[in-house]
C-alpha cells in the first residue's frame, strides 16, 4: 500500500524533470559547456569594463582573457568530475559558472588575491 | 608501449613543454621575487648564466610551468581531462599566492593537459608523464645546476628572453 521504492523511484524521476539529478553527460556536450563557459565568461568581464587583454607579461591586473575563464573551467571541472550537471546537459550550469567567475574577477579578485606591489618582499 | 620507451618520450616532451613555456613567459628576464634572484647570482658566481639561474629560482619559488606539468598528469591521472583543467586551476591560486602573475603555470598545465590527451593515443599514460616530469626538473635542478643554466641561458636568446642586466 505504501511502497517506498516507487516513491523514492518516482521522487527521483520528478526532479530530473527539472534537471535536478545528477546525469552523467557526454564528451560532446561537455565540450560545449566548456565552450561556453570561456565564451560567457569573457563576454561577461568585457560588459563589466575589465580590460580584454593584460597589460604584459609580469601584469597583475585582471583582464578578461587571462584569469576569468580560467576561474570560469576550473570551476566547470569541479561539477562535472562530481557529475553534478544541472539542466540542458549542464549548459545552464556554465552560463551560471561563467557569470559568476566575471563579476567575482571583476569586484572580489583583488580582496582575495591582493597584488603584492604593496609588500615588501617582492624583488621589482 | 614499453614503459621505458615511453618514459624517455614522456620526459623528452616535458621538458619540451615546460621549458618553452617557461620561457616564453619571460622566467629567465628578471627574478620575480627575492629568492630567485639569491638563486640567480649564485648560480652566476660559480659561472654559471644569470638568465638560467633566474629560470631556476623562479621554478623553485612559485609554480610555473614545471609544476603547472606535474600537477596536469596527476590531475589527467586521477580525473581525466576536467582533473588537467581543475590542476591550472589550483596552479593559478597557487600562483597568486606566492606573488607570481601566473600566466606560464596556468598556460603550462592546459598545454600538458593537451600533449597528455594527444600522446595518450599513442600509448603514454599519464604515469610516465608524472615520472618524467620529475626525471626533467632533476635535469634542471638536479644534477649539474651550472650547466644546465648555461643551456637555459642559450634557448632564453633564441627567444629573446635573456636578462637584461
Amino acid at each position: 500500500m505504501f511502497d517506498l521504492v516507487h516513491l523514492a523511484v518516482n521522487s527521483l524521476a520528478i526532479a530530473n524533470v527539472y534537471g535536478l539529478a545528477n546525469i552523467t553527460i557526454g564528451y560532446f556536450d561537455m565540450v560545449l559547456a566548456y565552450l561556453v563557459a570561456i565564451i560567457v565568461s569573457i563576454i561577461v568581464a568585457l560588459i563589466l569594463r575589465v580590460p580584454l587583454m593584460p597589460a604584459d607579461r609580469y601584469s597583475f591586473d585582471v583582464s578578461a582573457i587571462y584569469p576569468t575563464p580560467i576561474i570560469a573551467i576550473g570551476i566547470l571541472s569541479l561539477f562535472l568530475v562530481l557529475n553534478y550537471t544541472f539542466a540542458f546537459n549542464g549548459l545552464l550550469l556554465a552560463v551560471i559558472i561563467g557569470i559568476c567567475s566575471g563579476l567575482f574577477v571583476k569586484y572580489l579578485f583583488n580582496y582575495v588575491f591582493p597584488s603584492p606591489a604593496e609588500g615588501e618582499d617582492i624583488d621589482e | 608501449m614499453n614503459e621505458i620507451i615511453g618514459l624517455i618520450l614522456a620526459t623528452i616532451i616535458c621538458w619540451l613543454n615546460f621549458v618553452i613555456v617557461d620561457t616564453y613567459f619571460g622566467l629567465p628576464e628578471q627574478p620575480g621575487v627575492k629568492g630567485a634572484r639569491i638563486i640567480g647570482e649564485s648560480v652566476k658566481k660559480r659561472k654559471g648564466d644569470i638568465a638560467g639561474g633566474f629560470f631556476q629560482g623562479n621554478i623553485l619559488c612559485s609554480p610555473d610551468a614545471s609544476a603547472g606539468t606535474l600537477m596536469a598528469s596527476i590531475g589527467y591521472l586521477v580525473l581525466g581531462i576536467p582533473g588537467g583543467i581543475i590542476a591550472a586551476f589550483l596552479v593559478f591560486i597557487g600562483n597568486r599566492l606566492c606573488a607570481d602573475p601566473g600566466y606560464a603555470g596556468t598556460t603550462g598545465s592546459l598545454t600538458a593537459t593537451l600533449l597528455i590527451f594527444i600522446f595518450s593515443f599513442i600509448g603514454l599514460t599519464p604515469k610516465m608523464f608524472i615520472v618524467g616530469m620529475v626525471i626533467a626538473i632533476l635535469t634542471i635542478q638536479g644534477i649539474d645546476q651550472v650547466r644546465a643554466s648555461i643551456i637555459l641561458g642559450k634557448i632564453a636568446e633564441k627567444f629573446n628572453r635573456h636578462a637584461k642586466e
